[in-house]
């Protein structure tokens, strides 16, 4: 190899090796190449939290340390939720949300995504409560009322997203697109 | 074990291939193969200083309209933002081939392990750097990434609340998400200073930075490239559409369209099987125990506390401590003591000590003074041989063989741990000239064997190449594995010198024991 021969090739190499990196760095992708469209629920509600109280025997009592006997142990919990999404008729999820965190006494979170063909959709969304709240306890005025339902006809668009949400202000599912 | 091996093997193959290949364009001086790693570091530099600049002009409650104004101030910020961007690419490529190179040739267990360990944790600190920096944008591609990013780490039972619903439009995205992100971006740097000291903190001298011309190269074809392909923006976010086509950083990216169609239990158990493999190579990477390189030791009655050994170690695992034995007249105070869990048994201490007290054990320099006289002896080099002194692991692959264009080989396991006294000995014998072919400088599998063989044998450094040795008969040259026709030529260059020389004399006996007995007293002379 000439001196010019090689020197060119340095040059060459460099430019083209700099080339790469431009060109991967900036090379197209569509993360979702469908012409579907997409309907998302996804809401934070509170819920009911109810609490299971029972009295320490003595025995248990004695094996606590002196400042940490109290003589009602009490665990509490958040009741779940069944949610129910029906689209043009036929039931798609079905399923029960429970609250979250180890003891399910965070809120409940609900976050699904589904694709449909564009066009209009019935959909049937229902949120509603599990299970008792125990005798004597109160329901909590600002929690998640017992049954959320939405029940409407959407026109869905190639790409775009429909949010089913809960408006925490009106208490009730709506529907978002986006729109200001 | 064996898979591991070949796989090393097959590496080695392909990048000698490539360093050979990159010399003959730019020369060993400037070749980035072997300069990855400080590359790395002056990416960085670059990805530092550019950065603050675009901190001034990044505002967190308008990102995607921020960043976008800096792109548009067409004198500074384009490119600047251009050069970010490109360094922080150029310096995930640079890191892969450092860690290849590592990898291929071995030196990735025993003292070497938390280099390795802490290589792999600055990689991925710097993924995720980027990963938030991309977010920084909030184009799509920064929503994209969000989005995988949250549906991973909602796996985790650490967050009160799942992350991905930040992205799914019930609400505005809150500025404390974009706060928090610019703090990651910025706190994760810091963090990286710390693992880059521990990265080299198990080596003397360490090279952080690459030569001045090869350094100020790169960041000029980076400059060059932001200048005439400035970076674009992508489509902003958009909660309520399905990302748009984008252009994405496949350096930072590349993992996006592979964990989408999977279980993030799936793509988690990948990520935690590679990063396991990864990290856990120093285990299955070291040979097994008998077949490992045993430590330096000191022999205390030859030491002469001269501190050589101490300074020439390239790994630090040499300290001078007082001496408690052999304590007698003229002895001195300290002496030199290898630490064994530091020790990569390189042999550059065998090379620096005059007195041959220092070294692994069956390569000390009385070793290699013992091994050349078998050399002489069985090989019997005239005033005409030229006995070529070659790198096992470079000297463009020559020792191997006995021979190579009719000169002797004498295989060394490096060069810079080759004794001078061997040089001396070889010519002694009769041997008309030594061509000594060490690795590359910045490629030497021990750091700084080409380094203090150089002054060893010109610029008398400890332990020399004593003055009554002929130099016209003594010739260094540099050769990686893959550049057979430069020891051709380098060969041939010492051989038509040798010729105007006068014939070499040759010394009827040695006694390889006087000269090793002799060495204290000179040494402390």
């Amino acid at each position: 190899m000439t001196p010019l021969a090689r020197r060119t090739t340095a040059i060459a190499l460099a430019l083209g090796s700099t080339l790469a990196i431009g060109a991967l760095s900036r090379a197209p992708y569509t993360a979702d190449r469908a012409a579907h469209g997409v309907v998302r629920l996804a809401w934070r509600a509170r819920g009911e939290r109810v609490e299971e109280c029972r009295r320490l025997t003595p025995e248990e009592l004695e094996r606590l340390p002196a400042h940490m006997r109290q003589e009602e142990s009490c665990e509490g919990r958040v009741l779940p939720y069944r949610l129910q999404l029906s689209i043009d008729g036929a039931r798609v999820v079905d399923e029960l949300v429970q609250a979250a965190g180890a003891r399910h006494d965070r809120p409940l979170y609900v976050y699904r995504e589904l694709t449909l063909q564009p066009g209009a959709h019935a959909i049937a969304v229902v949120f509603a409560r599990e299970g008792a709240i125990p005798p004597g306890e109160r329901e909590a005025s600002e929690g998640t009322p017992p049954r959320l339902a939405l029940d409407t006809t959407v026109a869905l668009l190639s790409r775009r997203v429909l949010l089913v949400t809960y408006d925490d202000d009106a208490r009730r599912l709506v529907l978002r697109d986006g729109s200001p | 074990m064996a898979i591991v091996a070949s796989a090393q093997r097959g590496t080695r193959r392909i990048l000698a291939r490539a360093d050979a290949w990159m010399n003959r364009l730019y020369g060993w001086r400037f070749n980035p193969l072997y300069h990855s790693g400080a590359l790395v570091v002056a990416l960085l530099l670059v990805v530092l200083v550019t950065g603050i600049y675009l901190l001034f002009f990044y505002r967190i409650g308008a990102p995607f309209a921020s960043v976008a104004r800096i792109t548009d101030q067409v004198w500074l910020g384009r490119w600047i933002r251009g050069l970010h961007r490109y360094a922080s690419d150029a310096a995930v490529v640079a890191a892969l081939v450092h860690a290849l190179r590592l990898f291929a040739q071995g030196r990735s267990w025993g003292p070497r392990t938390l280099a390795w360990v802490s290589g792999l944790v600055l990689l991925f600190t710097v993924f995720i750097c980027g990963w938030t920096g991309y977010v920084m944008v909030w184009d799509v591609q920064g929503e994209v990434l969000a989005r995988a990013g949250a549906r991973l780490l909602d796996v985790l039972p650490i967050f009160s609340e799942p992350i991905s619903r930040t992205f799914v439009g019930e609400r505005p995205i809150p500025g404390a998400f974009f706060f928090l992100n610019l703090f990651a971006h910025i706190a994760i740097p810091i963090g990286l200073g710390l693992v880059v000291w521990l990265h080299v903190s198990r080596v003397a001298r360490p090279a952080l930075l690459p030569s001045r011309k090869l350094m100020w190269g790169v960041i000029g074809l980076l400059v060059a490239l932001s200048l005439f392909w400035p970076v674009a923006m992508g489509p902003p976010a958009d909660l309520f559409r399905l990302p748009a086509p984008a252009p994405f950083d496949w350096f930072y990216a590349f993992w996006v369209p592979l964990a989408r169609p999977l279980s993030t239990g799936f793509v988690w158990a990948v990520t935690l099987a590679v990063a396991a493999a990864t990290l856990l190579a120093p285990l299955w990477t070291r040979p097994a125990r008998a077949a490992r390189p045993p430590a330096s030791w000191v022999d205390e009655r030859l030491c002469t506390g001269c501190e050589q050994c101490y300074q020439d170690c390239p790994y630090d695992a040499i300290e001078m401590v007082e001496r408690t034995e052999n304590v007698k007249a003229g002895a001195s105070a300290t002496v030199a003591r290898v630490d064994a869990g530091a020790c990569v048994s390189c042999g550059i201490c065998a090379g620096s000590c005059a007195p041959m007290g220092v070294g692994p054990p069956g390569r000390t320099g009385r070793d290699q003074l013992s091994r050349v006289q078998a050399f002489v002896a069985a090989r019997r080099p005239g005033a005409k041989d030229v006995v070529i002194v070659g790198c096992d692991r470079g000297a463009g692959g020559i020792a191997a063989g006995e021979s190579f264009h009719g000169a002797l080989v004498y295989p060394v396991s490096c060069a810079g741990s080759l004794h001078t006294s061997v040089i001396e000995y070889l010519l002694r014998a009769g041997a008309g000239g030594v061509l000594v072919v060490s690795c590359p400088a910045r490629d030497c599998w021990n750091r700084e064997g080409p380094k203090w063989l150089e002054q060893r044998v010109y610029h008398k450094r400890e332990a020399e190449l004593r003055e009554r040795v002929d130099r016209r008969r003594v010739r260094l040259a540099h050769a990686a594995v893959g550049e057979t026709g430069g020891v051709v030529a380098e060969l041939e260059a010492f051989r038509a010198l040798l010729a105007e020389l006068e014939a070499a004399p040759r010394e009827a006996e040695f006694d390889v024991v006087r000269e090793c007995d002799t060495a204290p007293e000179e040494a402390a002379r």
